[in-house]
């Protein structure tokens, strides 16, 4: 009771001493400061009461807690006795369990030591059989037995066999150590010896008994430099058996000119299917991953006898004079030494031939060496493969066969170039043009060149020979074909100045004029001006049809190139070079559309322009400042349109026949621009009536409409000045212009200057010039 | 429409080993690969640089210098707008063949290319062979451009090919503009360059 009081009771008390202290009390002697304390300390002694009432309320409840705890107290006892002897049950388990599991580690190390005894001993007689099979082996020459003992021999545990020579039976074991590694030396030298003797002699079942027998005694390298040495052997004699025959071949036969790339192909072929047979071999004795270092010694025999070939090739052919020739005479332009072009022809055909064989037989060893790679990589770190990787570019890069044949293309393209420089100037000079023909044979004819040059260059295989034969090509169509078509539009069209005296519109002045300019031309018959203007038109066919051979040409080389490098690996390079090549001849083809533009506009101006400007000006003598009487006399006869449209038909029917579509048309949209211009510089200088201002506008409404008829293009739009002057002329009264004008506009555009409307009003006679001048336009 | 707004070739070209590929890559690749090998024909690489707002698509052809491939590269001279003239420093070799290069292409090239000589592998100053002012008397004797370059280090490898095409779009600008002087009248179509001599009106 006392107890549980307590912390009460201490509770309690604690604040009541130290809120007020009785000293400070006693100190107190201010009456309020007593009153106050006083106060606090009555309020202080009721909360105390309140507390203690409190609490002696709970005084019963506690009370009962006690006794219940009392009646426990017997049955603790005894669950304490229970827990002691838990315990030492326990602590006897365990000690038991440690001594049990001690005793399986002792006998687990013990079992481990047994097997090792074993393995020693396993170890120790194998050591022994080997070292009787070898001998046994030896002395039956059983040389795959005793490959296979020592095989043995050496797969066994180097440092078991270290462990055992401490061992007690040293010497036992020693003994035959010895012998067996004595037996070792023994066969390696013996079995090289025999693979060598049986290379030597090319004995083939030999050859591969030892070969299989090599890699057993740890000497791979070996097992394949002899075997590889073998099968060069192989290849030499059979190489140059093929050379031999080639050389002393019919020149008559169908393959002569391409022998030495039939040669060649013979060769690769051979290696190719070296590769095929013995590659199963080479895997199954001698692992994956070997096929690179086998053909790292059969490239070098590739090497030789290729370049023997090619030797032949080059003193057989004349190769490398041709090339000197040829380049001699394209430094110079004019040689006194010069090759016919067609002469090249077969040898740049071999030539392809043979370095397309090269690349196909380069892939081929790329693909082999790459997988056989891949499969001995697997497991490989990233270096590894890498170095494989970088090792297989080296020898394909490296390989004299590859250079030899860089070398050949090297002395192919300037030949290619110059055969289709000569070949395309032979077609020019050649050139003719058939009665009926919009164009002439060269332009077909350069085009076929140009397109079989690339072609064989394509043939070869090689996208850095095809990019420059490409330059090559855009280079002569650009510089030396075009040049031809050039000076051909340059000699003109000749003026028409015999036609002009028939018409009898020219005026002495301007005939004077004219055949003092075209002094030479005029000299000429008519005959040969006919032909000149032949030869003109013909050219402007000639240069539109190059054009869209140019973008033929650039399509059809694009699908075969596609065709061609799709399907080798990295090709994506090689094909962005070559369309960035192929994209230049976009170039030149719009290159000539715009020389085939000038060509137009230089026959617009020479034999359209002064013919038409005579036939608008003849306007002038028609009088437009007319009365009625006039109009419909004017009406009946037609005063001028009608024979214009006649001449116009007249004009253009000579070039309708002779130009193709695309360019008739074209030159018929400048005639139209060129009847608009003169027609309405000539408007200007005339006056009209009401009347008048209405026949104008039926006869513009005419020309419009033939015009209109004879192009596809079209030309309201060159006519909207004179069709608004027509209108303007037209008006009843001055202000009318008004309807039509700023915001009653609607849908049309004026394209006329408020002065330009001004001038016409003027032109008309009728008109004050008072009432335009106060329009407010 | 593709994204540019000029384009312009420039073919990379100079005796074998000078480091013609290894300036191509580190310029449109930021790398400097160490063992090169020989180029084999000819690489092509494309980088797009925005000088002053201006899109330049720069179309660069990387030559290979050994002989045999010279017939390949030569072919590829007459529509550069830029040659870029590398040799070494380390090499007095690479220098004195540099007359035979100027031969080709004064033969080869268009008379309007630019041309710049570079002296590369600066780095290796300790084992220089050629001095810079014989390179820039040499250059200016030729009016070319001359600038000494790093590919290893990377220096002087932007201003180059940065410095070519500025002034590249200078001679562009300039082409324009003389074009246009001569551009027709409106309404008279286009004037007649190549047929000029025998034009009668």
């Amino acid at each position: 009771m006392d107890e549980v009081g307590s912390p009460a009771f201490r509770r309690s008390s604690a604040p009541a001493s130290s809120s007020i202290r009785t000293e400070t009390i006693e100190s107190l002697t201010d009456l309020e400061d007593l009153e106050r304390v006083y106060a606090q300390l009555c309020a202080e002694e009721v909360e105390v009461q309140k507390e203690l009432k409190v609490l002696s309320g709970q005084q019963s409840t506690i009370e009962t807690k006690m006794l219940a705890l009392q009646r426990i107290g017997p049955n603790l006892q005894l669950i304490e006795g229970d827990a002691t002897q838990l315990s030492g049950m326990i602590n006897f388990t365990c000690s038991l369990a440690e001594n049990v599991s001690s005793k399986v580690r002792q006998l687990d190390l013990t079992k481990k030591r047994l097997y090792q005894a074993i393995q020693r001993a396993d170890d120790i007689l194998d050591l022994k059989f080997c070292t009787d099979g070898v001998q046994t082996a030896l002395r039956n020459n059983d040389y795959e037995q005793a490959a296979a003992h020592i095989h043995r021999y050496l797969s066994l545990d180097q440092s078991v066999i270290e462990l055992s020579r401490q061992g007690g039976e040293s010497t036992a074991v020693d003994a035959s150590l010895a012998l067996l590694q004595e037996a070792e030396v023994n066969l390696k030298a013996l079995v090289t010896k025999r693979l060598e003797e049986a290379v030597a002699t090319g004995d083939l079942p030999q050859v591969e008994r030892f070969f299989k027998i090599l890699p057993l005694l740890g000497l791979h390298e070996q097992g394949l430099a002899q075997f590889a040495k073998y099968l060069c052997s192989q290849l030499a004699s059979k190489a140059e058996e093929n050379l031999l025959l080639a050389m002393g071949s019919d020149l008559s036969d169908r393959r002569a000119p391409l022998i030495f790339a039939d040669t060649l192909t013979l060769l690769l072929e051979g290696i190719a299917r070296i590769i095929e047979t013995h590659q199963p071999i080479v895997e199954t004795y001698y692992g994956p991953g070997r096929l690179y270092t086998l053909l790292t010694h059969l490239q070098k025999e590739c090497d030789a006898q290729a370049q023997k070939v090619v030797e032949k090739f080059i003193q057989q052919r004349d190769y490398c004079n041709k090339f000197q020739v040829v380049q001699s005479s394209m430094m110079r332009g004019v040689s006194v030494e010069k090759i016919e072009p067609r002469e090249l022809d077969p040898v740049l055909c071999e030539v392809t031939l043979m370095n397309s064989r090269a690349e196909l037989y380069l892939r081929f060893l790329k693909r082999r060496i790459s997988a056989d790679f891949e499969v001995a990589d697997a497991t490989a770190t990233d270096s590894v493969i890498q170095e494989h990787q970088q090792c297989l570019e080296r020898l394909l890069k490296d390989c004299k066969l590859s250079c030899t044949i860089q070398e050949l293309i090297g002395y192919y393209i300037p030949m290619e170039e110059y055969y289709m420089r000569e070949t395309v100037n032979k077609a020019v000079t050649m050139d003719t043009a058939e009665v009926g023909q919009l164009s002439s044979s060269m332009v077909d004819d350069v085009f076929y060149i140009v397109k079989k040059c690339i072609s064989r260059a394509l043939t070869s295989g090689n996208s850095d020979c095809v990019c420059a034969m490409i330059n090559h090509a855009i280079s002569v169509l650009e510089t030396d074909f075009r040049e031809v078509l050039v000076t051909k539009l340059r000699a003109g069209y000749p003026a028409s100045t015999l036609q002009d005296l028939h018409r009898g519109v020219t005026s002495a002045v301007s005939l004077m004029q004219s055949s003092l300019q075209q002094g030479k031309i005029q000299s000429l018959g008519i005959e040969s001006q006919e032909q000149a203007k032949t030869a003109y038109l013909v050219t402007l066919n000639n240069v539109q049809v190059c054009s869209e051979n140019i973008s033929t040409l650039k399509k059809n080389l694009e699908s075969d190139c596609a065709k061609l490098f799709s399907q080798l690996a990295g090709s994506e390079h090689a094909q962005a070079k070559i369309d960035s090549c192929l994209s230049d001849l976009v170039n030149t083809s719009s290159k000539l559309k715009d020389l085939l533009q000038e060509g137009l506009q230089e026959l617009s101006n020479t034999a359209i322009k002064p013919q038409v400007k005579p036939w608008i000006s003849s306007f002038l003598s028609i009088a437009h400042n007319i009365e009625e009487e006039e109009f419909s006399e004017y009406e009946v006869n037609d005063p001028w349109v009608q024979q214009l449209v006649v001449q116009l038909e007249q004009l253009m029917a000579e070039f309708k026949a002779a130009l193709s579509p695309i360019i008739y048309d074209t030159l018929t949209s400048l005639m139209t621009s060129l009847v608009a211009m003169e027609l309405e510089k000539t408007i200007f200088k005339c006056t009209f009536s009401r009347l008048g201002g209405l026949q104008f506008d039926k006869e513009l409404r005419s020309l419009v409409a033939y015009l209109s008829s004879v192009t596809s293009w079209t030309i309201r739009d060159k006519f909207a000045r004179l069709t608004q002057i027509a209108t303007i002329l037209n008006l009843e009264r001055v202000s009318e212009i008004l309807d039509y004008w700023g915001p009653n506009s609607g849908p049309l555009t004026w394209r006329l200057t408020p002065a330009e409307v001004r001038q016409v009003l003027a032109l008309r006679v009728d008109f004050r010039s008072e009432d335009i001048k106060r329009l407010r336009l | 429409m593709e994204d540019y707004d000029y384009l312009f070739k420039i073919v990379l070209i100079g005796n074998a080993g000078v480091g013609k590929t290894c300036l191509v890559r580190r310029f449109t690749q930021g790398l400097f690969p160490p063992g090169q090998g020989a180029t084999i024909g000819v690489d092509f690489m494309i980088k797009t640089v925005e000088i002053k707002g201006v899109k330049v698509k720069l179309q660069i052809w990387d030559t290979a210098g050994q002989e045999r491939f010279r017939s390949i590269t030569q072919s590829y001279y007459r529509s550069a707008n830029a040659l870029i003239l590398t040799y070494d420093i380390t090499c007095e070799d690479s220098f004195r063949c540099l007359p035979e290069w100027l031969r080709e292409i004064e033969q080869y090239a268009n008379n309007q290319v630019v041309t710049i000589l570079v002296g590369n592998k600066i780095d290796l100053a300790e084992k220089r062979e050629v001095h810079r002012q014989r390179a820039e008397e040499f250059a200016e004797a030729h009016s070319m451009l001359y600038l000494e370059t790093s590919a290893k280090e990377s220096d002087n490898v932007e201003k180059l090919f940065l410095d070519l095409a500025c002034v590249l779009i200078r001679e562009a600008k300039q082409n324009t503009l003389d074009n246009n002087e001569s551009a027709p009248m409106p309404g008279e179509g286009k004037n007649i360059n190549y047929l000029s001599c025998c034009n009668i009106n």
